[in-house]
């Protein structure tokens, strides 16, 4: 049983505060969703947890197991155990998904132990998880997560419709089985049936061993996916937290409600 | 403000070494016949009379020749006769290797140092020589192609030099519809400090299909003044790969140009790795209906290296496709420079070409220009031009250091990605190998 502990956070860009004092306790077995209007920081704090660098954390903290993950560098924050599906995955001209995955894979499960060497000789190929061992786990689960085997050798992200990059998300992240998954608005943008399959993932996925941060601007993915907590995300900072009463709250009485109830009325100004 | 040009005045007092008399002894040496001899000694007239480049030509503005000085070289390299397998330098016994060739040539020091058949290619009328031995066992076929139609004596100073004082090279003759499974392989080691003037002559005969891969190595302190001249008659299908890995400290001038019949199919591979200066002239010549021309480039200054690509797609007569791509990456104050024009004469109408230069800049202190051009004098064409020079974006960084590799996994990923495009293109797998392992070497460096 793992525990991640958001204490506190305030960030910044520049002189500019986003998250004005984020706390959240995750545990592995929890989906906690997170739901909040547009420009409220949410994505802010999903790039902060997975290390993003552009971003200051000028006070609180983030603790994986009770140890401070402030210090590390994005890669070392995967290899603990903490993934982001982004909202937006960028697309990579010329590095296909099967390639760059493989090095991930390797990172994460500790093949590529001897990291200093394997860059000071510049071959990318060094200390990699054996490639068909690779291949037949990749296979396996590009079947499993309806992801059609001729993306392993496309390009990242390359010519891919909205559907196809969320489900290549979730892909990834059932190769790298990681201990809290971040799932930054997976479901923005998809029809009812990509919906569905990206829904089906994150269900399976949803193993006593992990915990999942469910980001998302739209109640329609909680009809899918069922959340533990939910929280509202305002301002910078979590407003309410209760149960799936509370997605169901928002649904009925939009963000509106909670600009004129919760942020006048509890939170001082 | 006024700039003094010092450069050329100083080259030409520097040629000391260099006379008519080094080209008569360059001649004997391979005991020529008078035909080749006149051919040579014409050629240096020919440098003779041609000015040096002047920083105020357009094709030499960014691409400066100070500090080289003919003086500081031999003019011709003596040959030291073949040698077995075993006494081949582990260098070249290893490049031969790295690929399944029908045939390879291994040249050092102005010669031949070593060849060997894989197939039988004499049975099917194939010749796959050096250009010595050509001179003399195939007279006529040399006369009438060697640098009369694709690249001549006079198409600029260092073409007549190579005319005037050529050593190494390969003749490559294969006969109507005839097909060269493997590729044929031609592998340059240079000697340090001297000149060099390799040639590659490819005559590829009515519907022929022929692979070449010319991999050009060695030159420390050396010059090099290469001349390629690809020759399609119709329905030929070519696959041609220059492959320059020479030491950083070499001078590096090379012209070449193919010469594409009616329905001909190219694709040239320019590979501009070493050198500490390259100006490079490649030219596509559309001289039949329904062509297909492909010329691609790949370059990775680093550095201070200076790498200078000038192209031309010539299309000079109706329905033909031409498409060029060069990506190149820099780092450590290295310098790049793509100029290429397409070119549509009136009546080469349906004319379908592209012309794309990519620049990823690794650090702040390295350079790329680039500059695109059209000429088109026909009026039912599809021509696109596209120049970029990028970083590597942080976003992507970002992305796969979230998937957990490190910093120079992630950018190594990138820029290996960037130059893909063009290594998804080339035919020959073990070559493609070969590539990328240069390339993560550059990057690593």
């Amino acid at each position: 049983m793992s525990t991640l502990a958001i204490q506190n956070l305030h960030v910044a860009i520049g002189d500019t505060e986003i998250l004005k004092g984020v706390d959240l306790t995750l545990h592995s077995g929890e989906i906690h969703a997170m739901m909040g209007p547009n420009g409220s920081g949410k994505s802010t704090l999903s790039y902060v947890v997975a290390g993003h660098p552009h971003y200051k954390v000028t006070q609180g903290d983030i603790l994986l197991d009770g140890e401070s993950i402030l210090d590390m560098e994005a890669d070392e924050r995967a290899r603990t155990g903490i993934f982001l599906a982004f909202q937006y995955p960028v697309s990579i001209p010329g590095v296909s998904v099967a390639n760059f995955l493989r090095t991930a894979v390797s990172n994460v499960r500790g093949y590529t132990t001897k990291e200093a060497d394997s860059n000071a000789n510049g071959v990318i190929g060094s200390n990699l998880m054996p490639m068909r061992e690779f291949r037949r786990e990749l296979n396996t689960k590009m079947k499993e997560f309806n992801v059609d085997s001729s993306f392993a050798r496309r390009y990242l992200n390359e010519g891919f419709s909205g559907g196809e990059k969320k489900r290549t998300e979730v892909l990834q992240m059932a190769m790298l089985e990681p201990k809290f998954a971040i799932l930054d608005e997976s479901d923005s943008g998809l029809d009812i049936d990509a919906l569905q399959v990206v829904s089906d993932g994150i269900n399976k996925l949803a193993t006593e061993d992990r915990g999942f941060l469910l980001i998302t601007h739209y109640q329609r993915i909680l009809n899918f996916v069922k959340p533990d907590y939910v929280s509202i995300f305002f301002g910078g900072r979590i407003v309410k937290t209760g149960g799936p009463e509370v997605a169901h709250m928002l649904e009925e009485r939009g963000y509106n409600w909670v600009e004129e109830e919760l942020v006048a009325g509890i939170v001082p100004a | 403000m006024t700039v003094l040009i010092k450069e050329p005045k100083e080259i030409v007092e520097a040629t000391a070494g260099f006379s008519q008399e080094t080209v008569r002894q360059a001649s004997a040496a391979k005991d020529e016949p008078a035909w080749m001899l006149d051919l040579r000694l014409r050629a240096w007239q020919t440098f003779e009379s041609l000015p040096w480049p002047k920083p105020t030509d357009e094709d030499w503005r960014r691409t400066r020749l100070t500090s080289f000085n003919l003086d500081n070289y031999t003019p011709f390299a003596t040959p030291g006769g073949t040698l077995g397998l075993d006494e081949l330098d582990p260098i070249l016994l290893n490049a031969l290797d790295e690929m399944d060739s029908s045939a390879s040539l291994l040249y050092r020091d102005g010669g031949v140092i070593y060849s060997r058949e894989n197939q039988d290619l004499k049975q099917q009328g194939i010749i796959f020589t050096d250009l010595q031995t050509a001179v003399k066992q195939h007279p006529e076929l040399v006369r009438r192609y060697f640098m009369t139609e694709a690249v001549k004596p006079d198409a600029n100073k260092f073409t007549a030099l190579h005319a005037a004082l050529w050593d190494t090279g390969s003749f490559i003759f294969v006969p109507s519809n005839t097909k060269v499974v493997l590729p044929l392989q031609a592998i340059l080691y240079q000697g340090e400090r001297v000149g060099g003037y390799h040639h590659t002559l490819l005559v590829a005969e009515e519907g022929a299909e022929v692979t070449v891969v010319d991999d050009l190595l060695g030159a420390k302190n050396s010059f090099q003044a290469t001349v390629v001249e690809l020759i399609l008659k119709d329905n030929a299908q070519v696959r041609y790969m220059n492959l320059q890995d020479f030491e950083h400290t070499a001078w590096n001038f090379l012209t070449g140009s193919a010469v594409m019949g009616k329905d001909t199919d190219l694709r040239w591979i320019q590979v501009s790795w070493g050198s500490r200066l390259t100006k490079a002239f490649l030219d596509l010549d559309m001289r039949g209906e329904g062509g297909h021309g492909e010329l691609l480039g790949l370059y990775f200054p680093t550095r201070r290296q200076h790498i200078d690509h000038q192209t031309l797609q010539l299309h000079r007569v109706p329905n033909c496709f031409s498409d060029l791509l060069f990506n190149g990456a820099l780092k450590h104050r290295a310098r790049s420079v793509y100029m290429g024009i397409i070119k549509v004469l009136p009546g080469a109408q349906k004319t379908d070409a592209f012309q794309r230069n990519g620049n990823l800049i690794l650090d702040s202190s390295a350079r790329a220009d680039s500059i695109p051009g059209l000429e088109i004098e026909a009026d039912d064409v599809r021509c696109t031009h596209a120049a970029t020079a990028a970083q590597v974006e942080d976003e992507y960084v970002f992305y796969l250091m979230a998937r957990g590799l490190t910093r120079p996994q992630a950018e190594r990923m990138i820029v290996q990605g960037f130059l893909q495009k063009v290594l998804d293109r080339v035919p020959v797998e073990s070559v493609v190998h070969k590539l990328e392992k240069v390339i993560a070497r550059k990057i690593s460096r």
